[in-house]
């Protein structure tokens, strides 16, 4: 009886806050993502019970993310929660391949930095050339991305303190971190 | 290190910030139908590369010719379903038959120009089935389904990117089917072995290589090239 009440509820209070979202509502699309959230966070708890808060929530928002862009793709004449999981569950796959990528390449660094900082086997020469190609990665990057590498991952502020700090938006800071992350590794493994 | 509840704060902000952009945003239209409308406009393009190059000079009687036809129509309809395909990958929930659209028009496209080849060496012996370089073939094909290609791709970017490789490889064979089709019409070029290895191979080779910058060309937002 929960079950059937509980997808009374679904049918009635999603398609139509999505149908409202579709036409500019900014308060129903606000709603709307509210509930998804919830949903998502324990949909991601229950299928990967592994992950930290942290990286869970970062999961909920990548999704968030992802329905914002698929959300010209609902159509009104079909139910929102399978169309909401397919997004979902391409989400998580995706996820499960970064976090084991990230999870190798976080590995294979900090062989990396162990080599490069051991103060007892480098001379001081080759820790001055360490630093320069971290340096040198850093300065490819474009001022946004050097701000939310320095904001998030020096000073390890919260992506909503980070976003405090420097003016900008969660969403912006998380592209832009991401967008760095990518080029840093792409620059250090080059070397 | 963030505790859950910062981690929290993040996501009621990300919320806060995705709803201030909210806009009219109209569904997409069903996939077959965008479909249809990307194919018109494939064909006025493939139409305006005839008349640019010149259409062959047999032209009124290969329209008179059933096998001509069959083979073009096979062509056109394997196009036009991998278009209908690739535009249905991107919707979220979509049926996953959709992938299987162009199975059957492209089995009759390959099954049409295989019976030709047989029908060749049957009327002219080893000669029938003589191969001989063509690669302007491949290039017409890529000229031809340039535009087409681009413009589907945009058309992509409008959904999500669930399979991107599928996605972008159906999209490259609709568009170089739909130039191979255009070619034909300028291309004096029937002996069926010629168009299966040429045309039909460079269909398939930029539809692979397609697949293949896939991932790199379709992305979720913020995501990581793989």
């Amino acid at each position: 009886m929960k079950t059937a009440q509980g997808r009374t509820r679904e049918a009635v209070a999603l398609e139509p806050l999505m149908t409202r979202a579709q036409a500019g509502d900014n308060a129903a699309y606000r709603a709307l993502l509210t509930e998804v959230a919830a949903r998502m966070r324990r949909l991601v708890r229950r299928r990967a019970p592994w992950l930290s808060a942290e990286d869970t929530e970062d999961l909920v928002q990548d999704i968030l993310l992802s329905l914002h862009q698929a959300r010209g793709t609902w159509d009104p004449a079909r139910p929102f929660l399978p169309w909401m999981v397919a997004i979902a569950r391409a989400r998580m796959a995706d996820n499960a391949r970064r976090y084991a990528r990230r999870a190798a390449i976080d590995l294979a660094a900090a062989d990396l930095a162990e080599t490069f900082f051991d103060a007892a086997a480098n001379t001081t020469e080759a820790t001055v050339v360490n630093l320069m190609s971290v340096r040198k990665a850093m300065d490819e990057l474009t001022p946004a991305e050097k701000q939310a590498v320095d904001l998030l991952r020096l000073r390890e502020m919260s992506l909503a303190e980070a976003a405090a700090a420097s003016g900008s938006t969660v969403a912006a800071l998380k592209v832009a971190m991401h967008r760095a992350m990518r080029k840093m590794r792409g620059t250090l493994w080059k070397e | 290190m963030r505790d859950p509840e910062h981690s929290q704060g993040d996501t009621d902000a990300l919320i806060a910030q995705l709803a201030r952009d909210a806009r009219l945003r109209r569904p997409l239209a069903h996939p077959l139908r965008r479909a249809l409308g990307w194919a018109l406009l494939a064909l006025g393009f493939a139409a305006a590369m005839v008349w640019a190059i010149g259409p062959r000079a047999d032209l009124a009687e290969r329209l008179g010719d059933a096998r001509f036809l069959c083979e073009q129509g096979a062509a056109l309809a394997t196009g036009l379903a991998a278009a209908a395909a690739a535009l249905a990958l991107t919707v979220p929930g979509a049926s996953p038959l959709w992938r299987l659209a162009p199975v059957v028009p492209g089995a009759l496209w390959l099954v049409t120009l295989s019976l030709g080849c047989l029908r060749d060496w049957w009327a002219m012996g080893a000669e029938g089935l003589r191969l001989t370089p063509d690669p302007a073939c491949f290039l017409h094909i890529a000229l031809i389904g340039s535009l087409p290609g681009l413009v589907l791709y945009l058309m992509l970017r409008r959904g999500v990117p669930l399979s991107p490789r599928l996605t972008l490889a159906l999209a490259a064979l609709a568009a170089a089917g739909l130039g191979n089709f255009g070619l034909r019409f300028f291309h004096a070029q029937d002996a069926a072995l010629m168009v299966l290895v040429w045309q039909v191979g460079s269909v398939a080779l930029i539809a692979a290589l397609a697949g293949l910058a896939g991932r790199a060309l379709l992305r979720w937002p913020g995501a990581h090239a793989a």
